[in-house]
């Protein structure tokens, strides 16, 4: 069976399919993943099976459960996932807040969500507002014992920030992105300033330039239903989705001379440089050296 | 075939759809367009695509002067497409080199024309000083089987055809009328039949007509997409235009500009106050750089002398700079000059404009306080929030009625503006006390105007316990009597040179003679330009630029006038 | 009290709250989760509205089912101006129910379409639902050339937009996230422009808001 995708790099990820709550034991689902149909199943003890769809012979592709979702590799992924403890504190509430299909790249959407200069404008309201629009200096670095980037000190100013105050203030970020396609931000609880929320955003490329993003959150908040956790999210990345796909050109320019930064986008520089030096050609416009 | 196609002017609208603040979605050759009028006429072609994030500007906000993109809010300024506000960095003015693609233009026919490559002449249709433009066909088929089926049809229907040069076909009609189309090739398998004909129609005529061509070219829409099916061609293939390498990188905090000598013509010099003309320069040949709003430029005289002045534009007026002067009685040649000898016409030297006075617009709300000629500035920034609906009070102080300047300009201000005449110095602090009363920290101030009163305003602010860094202020002159008997050595960081300054020498001048090329303006330290960081050393401040605690941090300086306490300095350059 | 059963991604309710918003009337909005929830299939919302359909509007004793059949309601009840849906004219009255009809027909394409890309819907024919689309925006595009033409402005004759406007306007403006480009479309894009700048326009993700009312 032929793999129409031949970069190694993305190749041999772990890749989101699915969220298990939206899960019907021991029913078979399709997806596509890398441009390749593939079938999955999960059984009642919670094992999951995975096959090219188009393959009769069935061989069987390396799977995982993880963080509420489950994971597929074409290739022959890393024996682990990236960390994530948030997800396993008891007090939390773990959302799956839905799958979104995205005519772009995975890169401009891991892009749009590590930025925040955008807030006042596509998430005006919620997120930010004018002409509060001001990008403080944060602080970015590649780590290398974690391959990730990691942007911290980030502060925007939100309105209603907390759910007892009319007033907005600045909320403090961290952005993590532990993984090719997916990336964690962390956020001041309203409930408990001492602890933060998080927000995911896991993405599964089913072709350069058409993605499902599935989204989620993780927070110490025992007020909000599900429901409305959910509403929240579908409401923000609503927002996002035509932006992003008024992106031009759809995939990741990874050179540098096709777009322009300000130091606001640190860390989206850093994102690039990042799968620049992983050799990414998936997805994106690799550099010209 | 593509390359030749390039060259050649195509329309790409009709006039009539290159509304009022509407942003007109066009594509030519593979490449979109983002086509939009400014309030002023003026039809903008750029590049479907903000050169930030790559979102195209189609889905953005055209306000009348500048296009607003939906994603961060970067504000592109008519004409230039120069970027000149953002906001993620309201402190900073952004390098006026950040420029979107622009594309040549030129309106004629009752529609727009552009060409990647058309640097040429347009060719010109005779008879057709009368004239009524076809409803534009979008049809998904290619532009050469197009032409083709076009020709046929209109054959088909007894009416004459012809074709002229650069593929275009010519219909006589059998009423003798003259139709010309134009295929605009969008992409290989997207085309739009656009036409005119040379007759201008009543009303309801004109309704009837473009109907009935509507109908013929329908029909003919449908055979070509019933053939163009089956013949698919491969999609055009766009070179993504690329920014320049110092664009490409993360600025440093602050993009100084280089120096650039522009040859501007005096279109228009009138009084506007008592002592005070307003002086309108066009470009000789280019257009005009991108200006921000508080941005002065250097004036060239032809005596000899250079003069900076404020530019009092608004925003998008971007085919003109527009500056006031004072005559000052003890001028030394500048001003003088100015109200004297130049006359409309006249041809003079100016720097690109340098912007060392940004305007935050993130502040809920600004306070302007303009003295006599130092409205100038201000009046640039005050149109600016104007077209973004932000908040502010505007104070003017002057002698008398006769000395309010830019009377027309201040009219049209949507916050009516607040004059305050003939205080004596006394009453001026009073009147100041009340306007700075009440602050909080989303609230900045901008101060322009003479020597004492900038004083007196940083004083009362201070007292009144402002922020400094919500003060920002430009002095027109530096009154200070610059002492420059000490002797110092500089090291230059950078490039590892060890350099002395001697008694009668400024740093910038032992720095311009020992091969550094660093910007400046007035050279007097008012303007901010010849600024640099300074990594060690004891500074001694003789400039106005710098407030008191950027002074005390001791971190940069002004070359042209400020010096050393300590023996040495050490500048990162 | 006016309560509508609501969803903020769906253009068929985004119809309701645009109507509501234009008579600056107060409502109860009743989150309903299509996605991922599929709530409007659930039991208790098919006693709603046995058809398992967004939006529903209920009001004193009246329920409603149908978006086009809401703002009929809507305008004919709340519009004291007897603008958005006047009844004193028959062949208006007739041209505003054939377009709310259209407006239901670009439901059924470009709202498809996007349930597919958007939402995975795969029982859809993708390439179906868009040439159907386009199909469908090149007949209101040349409509509204000639309104143009004419001096008018809207769907329906008139100094005022009506509820056909609104009926038309959401799948048109969320149109992109199926993959159907308007760029062939310049009336339709003018007339979206022009549509934004009603007062008491307001937006849903996905649809943009445009510059100032008046200038």
């Amino acid at each position: 069976m032929e793999i129409s995708c031949k970069d190694p790099v993305i190749l041999n990820q772990w890749h989101p399919v699915s969220s298990l709550d939206v899960l019907t034991m021991d029913t078979v689902e399709n997806t596509i993943l890398l441009e390749s149909k593939i079938s999955f199943q999960l059984n009642s003890k919670e094992e999951v099976t995975a096959w090219l769809s188009l393959d009769d012979e069935k061989t069987l592709l390396p799977t995982r459960i993880s963080y509420g979702f489950i994971w597929v590799s074409l290739g022959n992924p890393p024996k682990d996932l990236f960390l994530f403890p948030e997800f396993s504190e008891s007090d939390r509430q773990n959302v799956a807040t839905g799958v979104f299909g995205v005519n772009v790249s995975a890169g401009r959407t891991v892009e749009n969500f590590l930025d925040m200069g955008h807030f006042p404008y596509v998430h005006s309201g919620i997120l930010g507002e004018e002409p509060h629009t001001e990008v403080k200096e944060y602080d970015v670095e590649i780590s290398e014992e974690r391959d990730e980037v990691l942007a911290t000190s980030c502060k925007f100013y939100q309105p209603q920030a907390a759910v007892n105050s009319n007033e907005g203030m600045d909320v403090d970020y961290i952005y993590r992105v532990p993984h090719i396609n997916c990336a964690l931000l962390y956020k001041t609880s309203p409930v408990d300033d001492a602890r933060l929320d998080v927000i995911i955003i896991f993405v599964q490329p089913m072709g350069e330039e058409w993605v499902r993003a599935h989204t989620g959150m993780c927070l110490i908040d025992d007020e909000s239903t599900a429901e409305q956790i959910r509403q929240f999210q579908q409401t923000i990345f609503g927002q996002d989705k035509p932006i992003l796909e008024n992106q031009y050109p759809k995939q990741l320019p990874l050179d540098s001379r096709i777009e322009t930064p300000i130091r606001a986008d640190k860390s989206a520089i850093a994102y690039r440089r990042w799968l620049s030096q992983k050799g990414l050609q998936y997805g994106v416009i690799p550099s010209a050296i | 075939m593509l390359n030749d196609l390039k060259k050649i002017w195509h329309p790409i609208a009709s006039s009539a759809e290159v509304q009022k603040r509407h942003v007109f979605h066009a594509q030519l050759l593979g490449r979109e367009y983002a086509v939009w009028r400014a309030d002023d006429g003026n039809v903008n072609v750029w590049e479907n695509r903000c050169l930030h994030r790559g979102v195209r500007l189609t889905i953005g906000i055209n306000e009348g002067t500048e296009l607003r993109c939906q994603y961060h809010g970067w504000r592109y300024a008519n004409r230039t497409a120069g970027c000149t506000y953002i906001p993620a960095h309201p402190a900073d003015a952004p390098a006026r080199t950040i420029c979107n693609n622009t594309y040549p233009v030129k309106e004629a026919m009752g529609m727009v024309w552009s060409g990647e490559e058309a640097f040429a002449e347009p060719v010109h249709f005779k008879n057709f000083e009368k004239y009524t433009v076809l409803r534009p066909i979008p049809i998904n088929g290619n532009f050469n089987i197009i032409r083709e089926m076009l020709s046929a049809k209109y054959r088909l229907l007894g009416h004459t055809t012809r074709d002229e040069v650069n593929g275009v076909l010519k219909v006589i009609l059998k009423n003798g009328e003259v139709i010309l189309f134009f295929v605009q090739p969008q992409d290989s398998n997207l085309s739009v039949l656009r036409g005119v004909v040379n007759q201008k129609y009543s009303d309801s005529e004109r309704v009837l007509f473009l109907r009935a061509q509507n109908r013929i070219l329908q029909s003919l829409r449908n055979d070509i997409e019933v053939l163009s099916k089956k013949r698919q061609i491969d999609p055009m293939i766009v070179q993504i235009a690329q920014v320049s390498s110092e664009l490409s990188k993360m600025p440093q905090k602050k993009d100084i500009g280089r120096q650039a000598v522009l040859r501007v013509q005096v279109a228009e010099k009138k009084k506007t106050a008592k002592d005070i003309v307003s002086i309108k320069l066009v470009s000789l040949r280019d257009q005009l750089p991108t200006f921000q709003p508080g941005a002065h430029i250097d004036l060239h005289l032809q005596n000899g002398l250079i003069r900076q002045y404020s530019l009092v534009n608004g925003p998008g007026e971007t085919n003109f700079y527009n500056i006031g002067v004072k005559l000052d009685a003890l001028s030394t040649g500048g001003s003088e000059y100015l109200h004297k000898d130049i006359r409309e016409g006249d041809v003079l030297a100016c720097s690109v404009p340098r912007n060392n006075f940004p305007l935050r617009r993130d502040s809920l709300k600004t306070i302007f306080v303009a003295g006599g000629i130092g409205l100038t500035p201000l009046l640039s920034m005050a149109q600016s929030l104007d077209v973004m609906n932000l908040n502010y009070e505007f104070h003017y102080f002057v002698q008398n009625e006769d000395h309010i300047a830019f009377s027309s300009i201040l009219k049209k201000l949507k916050k009516t503006p607040l004059v305050h005449q003939g205080l004596s110095p006394k009453l001026t602090k009073k009147k100041l006390n009340e306007i700075l009363l009440y602050h909080n920290n989303s609230m900045n101030l901008y101060v322009c105007g003479p020597g004492p009163m900038l004083e007196t305003t940083r004083q009362v602010a201070a007292e009144l316990d402002w922020p400094d860094n919500s003060v920002h202020f430009e002095y027109f002159k530096n009154s200070n009597v610059i002492d420059d008997s000490s002797s110092f050595k500089i090291e230059l960081a950078r490039s590892a040179l060890s350099l002395k300054v001697q008694s009668g020498q400024s740093v910038l001048e032992v720095l311009r003679a020992n091969g550094l090329d660093l910007p400046s303006s007035c050279e007097q330290g008012a303007c901010g330009t010849c600024k640099v960081s300074v990594v060690d050393g004891a500074i001694d401040h003789q400039d106005v630029y710098l407030n008191e605690s950027e002074k005390l941090k001791g971190n940069v300086m002004m070359t042209c006038v400020s010096r050393a306490l300590s023996k040495r300095l050490i500048l990162d350059i | 009290m006016i309560e509508l059963y609501d969803y903020e991604l769906s253009g068929n309710c985004y119809k309701i709250r645009l109507m509501l918003s234009f008579l600056k009337l107060d409502y109860v909005s009743k989150k309903v989760e299509f996605h991922p929830g599929k709530e409007h299939k659930s039991e208790k919302f098919l006693e709603i509205n046995p058809l398992g359909q967004l939006p529903v509007l209920s009001d004193t004793n009246l329920v409603l089912r149908d978006a086009q059949a809401i703002l009929v309601y809507l305008a004919r009840k709340y519009d004291k101006k007897n603008i958005w849906c006047p009844i004193d004219d028959p062949e208006k009255l007739g041209l505003i129910a054939q377009w709310l009809s259209f407006g239901d027909l670009i439901t059924g394409s470009s709202s498809a379409a996007r349930l597919h890309d958007t939402l995975f819907y795969t029982e859809f024919d993708i390439g179906e639902c868009r040439e159907r689309a386009h199909a469908q925006f090149r007949i209101l595009d040349e409509h509204l050339f000639f309104q143009e033409q004419l001096n008018q402005s809207w769907i329906c004759d008139g100094e005022k937009p009506t509820i056909a406007d609104i009926a038309c306007f959401p799948y048109i403006a969320l149109s992109e996230e199926g993959g159907i480009s308007r760029m062939s479309y310049p009336a339709i894009r003018r007339w979206m422009d022009r549509f934004k700048r009603i007062d008491g326009f307001i937006v849903m993700p996905g649809v943009f808001p445009a510059g100032p009312r008046s200038f």
